[in-house]
């Protein structure tokens, strides 16, 4: 069985977030080799978050209307990578999240992300570059406080890998 | 274009790698053989197997043989 199917129907990810203020991101062609990716994917580089978001591609179509037909045409065109908003509890002393709200403050690095699953033998991993566009902390003092930062992935940067 | 100048770029670029290939030329062979031998978990390997996508090889030696074993069995 390929590890995508082995892995995928129960398994847990893990955000991960390459570590260092000014990181050099992975080039496309690294981000689909496992043992480029797992360097990112250890311990130390885990981002807190409270549950994984949707990633991918968004929709983006054109329609075209076809004279003497009762229906127009929808073509697909150049989608935007879907931007991933991610919730994690906050704390002030973990490095990573630092890490997310001075990405956040500066807009302009390039940072390559991680999300490992693992059924807890295989690991796939997705790696991505991304830079953080918005990070906010709501201090409800009824609710464990919480930050909010949203990672925009660069377009056409990505890559699967897996240790089988 | 040389073979290892064509890894080079693809192996440092953060452009679409199937977009960066299909301006590429380099020689069908090279880029089979390369792909025969490369580590599967590389970039090298990711970067060739995106080279032989544009560059498809074809063993006709392979063909015609298979053509003569058809003709056998008729």
């Amino acid at each position: 069985m390929a590890l995508p199917n082995k892995v995928l129907p129960g398994f847990s990810a893990s955000l991960y977030a390459q570590s260092g203020a000014t990181p050099t991101a992975l080039s496309t062609a690294n981000l689909s080799v496992y043992a480029s990716t797992s360097g990112i994917a250890v311990a130390g580089n885990l981002l807190p978050v409270e549950a994984i978001p949707a990633f991918g591609q968004d929709d983006a179509v054109a329609n075209f209307n076809v004279a003497g037909s009762r229906q127009s045409d929808k073509i697909p065109t150049q989608a935007a990578p879907t931007s991933m908003t991610i919730t994690a509890a906050w704390n002030p002393s973990d490095a990573n999240l630092l890490q997310m709200r001075a990405d956040a403050y500066n807009g302009t690095i390039d940072r390559t992300f991680v999300i490992s699953a693992t059924d807890g033998t295989n690991i796939v991993n997705y790696a991505f570059n991304g830079r953080v566009g918005q990070f906010t902390v709501d201090p409800n003092p009824t609710a464990e406080s919480k930050a909010t930062f949203t990672v925009h992935p660069r377009g056409n940067q990505y890559g699967w890998s897996n240790n089988a | 274009m040389k073979l290892s100048e064509a890894i080079e770029l693809l192996t440092t670029t953060y452009q679409s790698l199937d977009a960066v290939a299909s301006g590429l030329s380099v020689d069908a062979k090279e880029v089979n053989d390369a792909l025969n031998k490369a580590d599967k978990d590389s970039a090298e390997y990711v970067a060739l197997q995106a080279l032989a996508k544009f560059n498809p090889y074809e063993n006709t030696k392979k063909e015609k043989v298979k053509k003569d074993d058809d003709y056998d069995q008729e």
